[in-house]
């Protein structure tokens, strides 16, 4: 008997057609949501603040540099567009938002500012997802634990696609838990179209589709009219029609499917063991096993509650685990769910009579630990070993602002592989590419150009920069290698670097570098 | 031996604060009148305006209906090859040549119609390849330096004919007295050049030549490949310049220029020769155009930039066509017009200057910049280069500009689909949960 068919709940039992109980709003919810704003409005201030904390401390990285890079783009940014194409990989509704930076006139922070603003919004509808499902005291501790988590305070600081479509997932989440309880088709239609911007936002969420037929199937007590689901079906491929349509009217058609094709085909970047031994810790350890605890506790409840924070939790991490393209942001629209459960877990531990003088205690261990980790996660690193997704990359904006207050205008760079880049790109406006993107359509990004005959041309002259940077020459030695053997051939000279203090093995203090920038000349 | 990047990040950490280390040749250098420190000088070889800058716009080119006589008695009737353009074909058949007696026939006493008829006479042969003219497919990088640069419409090789003679002029303002078209058999003794000038000044000065052999000298023979140096590099033909260490010192090879610019010590005044990229026909033009760029974009990266200027002409028409008739100096007719350009920090954007020069403003502009006194009567009354450079503004920040033609892209239009639709997006789930809370604060309904 599969965990989900084990977990009982009145919704099964439920007429259709009526308000069953069991489907009611728990008693004092709506009224307490609006009681006092005391204790939320505290959460979210723990929620901005460690999302502003050091928030600029560290440039961006990769995939920041790629999305603000379009949104600099849609602005017209005369600089970044023409080293960032609009239409790119993704749907652009974030890069959207993100693009009005640039008209104010900084794009880099403000871009960074908007993600903050959607993560805290997350945390928001998860205290009310809490609320409405378990209760006012459920709702806190899962705002809180999100507040703090170092998953989603991580991702959410960056200007990554998943932070953004993480709220608006929750958000489809928390208006389908109101159409389940309120019986209102236009919470089921809000569904639809939460889920349809969490689709524009970024596209591998219409996974959350299969999360919510998987919960419809798994409860049988709740009917919806056809007229109804046909209408939201209709109304969720209207808005997700958006983006096809922008790319059609835009003529860039090839772009997105070219770009979905290599993703489903492309070799693996992490192994199968990649999500389990990074995410938990992620989350926070006591969190996960509170979220275990929690669904312990739900069997007391609702059953359609449990489906409803399980299927949003099983049906992504089951995908992104058989998705070949593995990143650390991808499995955060998990993390919603597995907040609220930990919370209930939290707060119903222990006896009845015991709970009081237990629960405040637990909860605050549990919140320390995850502000602990958070604070570790966003304290500005200068280290060489980089996760993608992390963070910001140390370094990076260093070197491609000295590259653009040194390196001529119209200068062409070579970097190892494709992520140092687009850093470049973003920050030094000068063309640069990654050595290590295969020539090879079937092999490489269809969003990156290969640098073919990297030797002829240097020797044409027209590629005048190599930068080696340790991230990348942690992941490819031979293309490490190959770089380094250019800068001897064509008298390669170091003109800049950026350093991080490292031990010697004789205990020295010594600098290691992360980036340096060669000059070449044929 | 490779300097990992370990041992390189401790040395980029010193060379940080500086970052590009500071010009030092030109510290001792008595200081210019005008705000150019360093002037290079590069000549190519064989090229009339017409046959490079003939289309391009805003310049004096090829006009409209031209139709070159064949046989220029008969005029058209006798049948005209008019301009074409030679594309990837190369003049490898064409036997094209700069000699003075090639030029007085095409000149033909001013009509400038015996451009064909000229080879006919001379070689027997039928060269319609006289006409053809080379553009931006070919040579765009060039057309690219013209259009942020400036492009002279109005230089004309200072001799009719002759590779050296042109050369001279270049280092001397003068013809020198040659011997059968070449050296002297004890070179040249008495005549001054801009470099004994600047010797005497104190002006730092190197002369570059591309795969140099400094066992070719005037006295070493005058055929073959020595030939080609001693014509390209007239310095070698000088006995002091050959004799006295400290002068030949800075006749150096090209690879010296890369390295002097990376050290710093890019002296005030340097000349540069080309040989396999010197653009001769048959030679290709790409490979000269590659050999500029190289050079330019040396430059270009170094500290040295901020105070220099770049020019580079060619020594004659090697007898491609160009329809200006050349006027007449002192010593006779000057040849017919050669594409010259000047790239320099303080250059005005995209102007094409009219103003009649000849190579003896190359000298002539050295002298002016480091207060020397002029070689000739030639550089004396040479028309000016610092018209076509602006010091009232500072100067401009470096660009490496693109080998490939660059068209201004309009700003895509396209994306301006993005804000509409993505917004319409926003708007709809917007209404969809207004409603649906709306809809919440009404008396309950069950699902019908």
């Amino acid at each position: 008997m599969s965990p989900l068919t084990r977990l009982r709940g009145p919704a099964a039992e439920a007429p259709p057609l009526s308000l069953p109980g069991a489907f009611r709003v728990p008693a004092g919810v709506e009224r307490g949501l609006h009681s006092t704003w005391v204790l939320p409005a505290l959460i979210l201030a723990v929620a901005i603040l460690v999302r502003l904390w050091n928030l600029d401390a560290l440039g961006y990285n990769s995939d920041e540099a790629v999305y603000a890079g379009q949104a600099a783009a849609i602005a017209g940014d005369p600089a970044l567009e023409p080293l960032f194409p609009a239409f790119r990989a993704h749907p652009l509704l974030f890069q959207t938002i993100v693009s009005l930076g640039y008209y104010l006139g900084d794009g880099e922070l403000f871009g960074r500012l908007a993600a903050v603003s959607l993560g805290v919004g997350t945390v928001y509808l998860v205290f009310a997802l809490g609320s409405v499902l378990y209760g006012r005291a459920v709702g806190l501790v899962a705002g809180l634990l999100l507040a703090l988590m170092p998953y989603h305070v991580v991702v959410t600081r960056q200007v990554l696609l998943d932070g953004p479509m993480v709220l608006w997932a929750t958000l489809a989440l928390y208006t389908l838990a109101r159409f389940v309880q309120l019986t209102r088709p236009a919470w089921l239609y809000a569904t639809a179209a939460a889920l349809g911007l969490a689709f524009l936002t970024k596209e591998t969420s219409i996974v959350l589709v299969g999360a919510v037929y998987a919960f419809l199937a798994l409860t049988p007590g709740l009917r919806i009219p056809r007229r109804h689901l046909a209408g939201s079906v209709a109304l969720l491929s209207l808005l997700i029609t958006a983006y096809p349509l922008s790319l059609m009217l835009a003529g860039r058609t090839e772009r997105g499917g070219g770009y979905l094709a290599w993703q489903l085909f492309r070799r693996p970047n992490h192994d199968w063991g990649f999500y389990p031994t990074v995410v938990p810790v992620a989350i926070g350890l006591l969190v996960v096993c509170g979220a275990g605890l929690g669904l312990w506790y739900a069997r007391r409840e609702s059953r359609w509650k449990v489906t409803l924070l399980l299927s949003w939790i099983v049906v992504p991490a089951a995908f992104f685990q058989l998705w070949p393209v593995k990143g650390f942001q991808y499995l955060l629209p998990i993390a919603p769910s597995i907040a609220v459960l930990a919370a209930l877990g939290l707060v119903r531990l222990g006896p009845r009579s015991k709970r009081l003088p237990m629960t405040p205690a637990l909860i605050a261990l549990v919140a320390i630990s995850l502000l602990v980790a958070t604070w570790q996660q966003i304290e500005p690193s200068r280290s060489d070993n980089f996760l993608a997704g992390s963070g910001g990359l140390p370094g990076g904006r260093e070197a491609g602002d000295w590259m653009e207050a040194h390196v001529p205008k119209g200068a062409r760079i070579m970097t190892i592989g494709p992520s140092l880049a687009n850093v470049i790109q973003y920050y030094a406006h000068r063309q640069a590419n990654g050595l290590a993107v295969s020539p090879n359509p079937h092999s490489r990004n269809p969003a990156y150009d290969p640098v073919r005959n990297p030797d002829r041309l240097i020797r044409d002259n027209e590629i005048q920069y190599l930068v080696w940077d340790a991230f990348s020459s942690r992941r490819s030695e031979f293309f490490s290698e190959r770089l380094l053997r250019y800068v001897d051939r064509y008298h390669g000279r170091a003109v800049h670097s950026e350093t991080v203090p490292a031990r010697t093995p004789a205990g020295r203090t010594a600098t290691k570098p992360l980036i340096v920038v060669y000059e070449v000349r044929p | 031996m490779r300097l990992g990047p370990l041992t390189l990040g401790c040395m980029c950490a010193l060379a940080a604060a500086g970052a590009v280390p500071a010009v030092a040749a030109g510290g001792s250098d008595p200081a210019p009148t005008t705000p150019i420190e360093h002037f290079v000088v590069l000549m190519q070889e064989n090229h009339s305006f017409d046959n490079y800058f003939g289309t391009y716009p805003g310049a004096d080119g090829i006009p409209r209906g031209t139709c070159m006589p064949i046989e220029p008695a008969r005029g058209r009737r006798g049948g005209c090859v008019a301009p074409f353009h030679l594309g990837s074909r190369r003049a490898q058949d064409t036997p094209l040549g700069n000699s003075t007696r090639i030029a007085r026939r095409q000149y033909n006493g001013g009509r400038m119609n015996g451009f064909i008829s000229a080879f006919t006479a001379e070689a027997g042969t039928f060269e319609p390849a006289v006409m053809g003219y080379y553009d931006d497919r070919e040579i765009p990088y060039y057309w690219n330096l013209a259009n942020e640069y400036v492009l002279f419409d109005r230089f004309f090789a200072s001799s009719a004919g002759g590779t050296l003679r042109n050369h001279m002029f270049w280092t001397a303002a003068a013809p020198g007295e040659l011997e059968d078209g070449g050296v002297p058999r004890g070179g040249f003794r008495a005549l001054q050049t801009i470099f004994d000038r600047l010797e005497r000044r104190g002006v730092s000065w190197k002369f570059y030549v591309e795969n140099y052999d400094p066992r070719v000298t005037y006295r070493s023979g005058w055929s073959g490949r020595q030939r080609a140096q001693l014509l390209r590099v007239p310095l070698l033909g000088f006995p002091r310049f050959v004799d006295d260490p400290g002068l030949s010192a800075k006749i150096v090879d090209l690879s010296e220029y890369y390295k002097d610019l990376e050290r710093g010590t890019l002296p005030a005044v340097a000349y540069i020769a080309a040989s396999g990229s010197s653009e001769h026909p048959p030679g290709d033009v790409k490979v000269g155009q590659r050999l500029v760029r190289t050079l330019i974009s040396a430059l270009t990266r170094s500290a040295a930039w901020r105070s220099s200027a770049f020019m580079w002409t060619y020594d004659s028409s090697g007898g491609w066509y160009d329809h200006v008739k050349p006027p007449n100096v002192e010593e006779g007719r000057v040849g017919l017009r050669v594409p010259a350009l000047l790239v320099s920090p303080f250059a005005r954007r995209g102007v094409v200057d009219s103003t009649h020069l000849d190579f003896a403003a190359i000298p002539r502009f050295i002298e002016r910049n480091w207060g020397l006194r002029p070689l000739s009567s030639r550089d004396a009354r040479a028309g000016s280069l610092v018209r076509s450079l602006d010091f009232s503004r500072p100067p401009r920040a470096p660009e490496l500009l693109s080998p490939a033609r660059h068209v201004i892209k309009p700003p895509d239009a396209r994306r301006s689909v993005i804000y509409p639709i993505y917004g319409a997006a926003l708007l709809i789930t917007a209404l969809a949960l207004a409603m649906a809370v709306i809809r919440s604060r009404s008396p309950m309904r069950a699902i019908r």
